[in-house]
């Protein structure tokens, strides 16, 4: 059995991708458990923080995508961690101060619109984490992006933000019940508000991903910010 | 990352023909486009990813900066951004609208660059002394870059005297006193003395006391960065002639003892000075009217290319070839293809491509990559070498030049577009009046 400290899950479509870390001999490792016939999971009942005993294939999943570990049983909570803690083991897991080293390989700009993208066969691996020296989150067009300035100075642009927990706040901030304004006072709130509670905090940290290969390319996303929202920051905006 | 929206002269028809274009450019032509009221999410025409990218490209080319946040709420679909478009050129709030007051694109109020003139350092060194100095092997930079020369100052040569002489050239072209010009603006990447160079040149030009005297940046992009203050300083009607003007001595900043290998060896010395007014000089064909300019900065790219002072006189230079290279062709197609789609001028149409040139065998490349003829943009990097902030107006002159060889009926359009450290860009274009 595996030890998992649930590190992200972020929403892909209707579904969610579920990432842990694994400590095995001194060092923090990513894996990602999927089910034997489908990378994400249409319902997991867990939360970020959780280390849950499960059982994995020892085979790695096709590049970039290495962390991918099937499950071949269920997951069982055997306690918490704290939120702090959980940015903390992150920081001794895979990180990068620079662009290229995030998935050690170039990162190309998308040559039409928006977007940054690793190509499949030079990614080598598929997720990151990252200190960041700036971060902003954007409503555009009902999506919610990310901004952000990694320690090197070199920039990304229009992350999509896939991180659950993220989601699930923009959700409530613009669920029908919150009156009138609503994308116009959740955009005030994260052009104010939101950025001093992000970039003061002390476990500030955040986790790149990269899609599945679409199109020939995988698309890099911001698949955790930490620190996660709070429900009672709903009442200032 | 615009200031005001794109003026629509025909209205409706440019926010659809701009529409149009980012819709096919991130769709991909054999896609029919959608009816204007179908949600382009959820038909599944576009998936979240290629939506946003839809919305940021359609933001660069008309100049509309908060697109993606004017339509939230709002469906996704071509409707939605039409409505949208419009009622951001209905709001064109110059100073006081916050929401837009961002750096970005500078609409076109009429300015017409009606004199010309460019210079080079007289000093001509074939490019294996270069490789030499620079401890590379003999033949790299003809090989490699095809750099075949480059273009030095000799003794007494400096930005001053490159730009001076640039200037009055240009001042003599367009039959305008120095006494005439209400600013000097001057842009270069190599001049760090106290004072600064347009207030040197001010007073080496003779002009009046009371014409301003501005210097911008931008490295390589000073010169768009430049005209695009001129034009804006005409359009507010502080200014009726501008004389803008770059200058560059890299000789005498990027020296083998201070900046080993390829990357000092790539710079020549150079300038270029033109005259800004607002009203198109005779005789008529002779002048051109500048259009609006887009101006961004590609962060991602960053770390390609910087350059420090050290303690000591030396400098660091951090300087990835390849990486810069691959920035500066993928952005460079990106200002040409967004100066298309504001213009609604096709790049086959156009006479000559004013751009930066880091290097001939680049290029060679971007011509390809835009798919127009190597012989639209003026080789000058190929004897002269990169001439900084010098290097997009040497070939604009280049590419008046050869415009005023024809027919004033026969002028076509020029294109203007250019890359500075960091990544910044700027593009432009220019119409014969």
């Amino acid at each position: 059995m595996t030890k998992l400290l649930i590190t992200e899950i972020t929403r892909m479509g209707p579904a969610f991708c579920v990432i842990g870390l694994q400590h095995d001999q001194q060092k923090f490792q990513s894996i990602r458990p999927v089910s034997a016939t489908a990378n994400s999971w249409l319902h997991f009942p867990h939360q970020r923080g959780e280390i849950l005993e499960c059982s994995l294939t020892p085979f790695c999943g096709a590049p970039p995508h290495v962390e991918d570990r099937i499950s071949t049983h269920g997951f069982r909570k055997r306690s918490t961690v704290a939120e702090n803690d959980v940015a903390g083991y992150l920081r001794k897991a895979e990180c990068s101060d620079s662009l290229s080293g995030l998935f050690e390989c170039r990162i190309y700009e998308n040559k039409r619109g928006s977007g940054t993208h690793a190509l499949p066969g030079e990614a080598r691996r598929s997720i990151c984490g990252c200190r960041t020296q700036n971060l902003r989150l954007e409503l555009c067009g009902n999506e919610l992006r990310a901004t952000l300035v990694l320690s090197s100075g070199e920039l990304l642009r229009d992350l999509p933000v896939v991180d659950r927990d993220w989601l699930d706040f923009m959700d409530a901030a613009l669920a029908d019940s919150r009156g009138a304004n609503r994308a116009a006072r959740f955009e005030r709130f994260l052009n104010s508000q939101f950025h001093s509670k992000i970039m003061s905090c002390p476990h500030h940290f955040a986790r790149i991903g990269l899609t599945r290969p679409y199109r020939e390319v995988c698309w890099l996303m911001l698949d955790t910010l930490f620190p996660l929202p709070q429900t009672d920051w709903l009442e200032e905006f | 990352m615009a200031r005001h929206p794109i003026r629509s002269p025909g209205g409706e028809d440019s926010f659809r023909r701009i529409v149009d274009a980012c819709f096919r450019g991130e769709a991909g032509s054999s896609v029919p486009l959608p009816g204007d009221t179908a949600d382009l999410i959820e038909t599944g025409v576009l998936d979240s990813m290629a939506w946003v990218s839809f919305l940021r490209a359609v933001e660069t080319a008309s100049g509309t900066s908060d697109l993606g946040s004017d339509l939230n709420e709002q469906p996704a679909s071509i409707a939605s951004i039409l409505a949208a478009l419009r009622s951001s050129n209905k709001g064109s709030l110059p100073s006081g609208d916050k929401k837009r007051g961002v750096a970005g694109s500078v609409s076109s109020s009429a300015a017409f660059l009606s004199g010309s003139s460019s210079v080079q350092g007289s000093r001509v060194v074939p490019s294996e002394e270069v490789d030499r100095a620079f401890h590379m092997p003999v033949g790299k930079l003809r090989k490699r870059a095809g750099i075949e020369s480059l273009a030095y100052a000799a003794d007494g040569e400096s930005e001053l005297a490159l730009g001076a002489r640039a200037a009055e050239e240009a001042l003599r072209a367009a039959s305008c006193g120095a006494q005439e010009l209400d600013w000097v603006i001057a842009t270069s990447e190599t001049h760090h003395d106290y004072p600064a160079l347009a207030a040197q040149l001010h007073s080496r030009l003779l002009v009046r006391e009371d014409c301003g005297a501005l210097d911008v940046g931008g490295g390589c992009l000073g010169l768009l960065n430049a005209l695009a203050v001129a034009q804006s300083l005409i359009g507010s009607g502080a200014a009726r002639r501008v004389a803008v003007i770059t200058a560059d001595v890299h000789s005498r900043v990027l020296t083998p003892e201070r900046v080993a290998g390829e990357f000092g060896g790539l710079f020549g010395d150079g300038a270029s000075a033109f005259l800004v007014r607002r009203e198109p000089g005779s005789p008529v064909g002779a002048s051109y009217r500048l259009g609006d300019f887009l101006f961004g900065c590609a962060g991602q790219y960053a770390a390609a290319i910087q350059v420090a002072a050290r303690i000591g006189g030396g400098l660091d230079v951090q300087f990835d070839g390849e990486a810069l290279s691959r920035a500066a062709i993928t952005r460079l197609e990106k200002v040409i293809t967004a100066v298309e789609t504001r213009s609604g001028i096709s790049r086959a149409s156009v006479g000559g491509f004013a751009t930066h040139q880091p290097n001939p065998r680049l290029l060679t490349l971007l011509a390809k990559q835009c798919g127009v003829s190597p012989s639209a943009f003026p080789p000058i990097c190929r004897t002269a070498g990169n001439l900084g902030s010098s290097m997009c107006g040497a070939a604009l002159h280049a590419a008046l030049q050869n415009a005023a060889k024809m027919k004033p009926a026969e002028r076509k359009p020029i294109f203007l577009a250019s890359l500075g450290p960091g990544l910044l860009f700027g593009g432009s274009w220019l119409t014969p009046a």
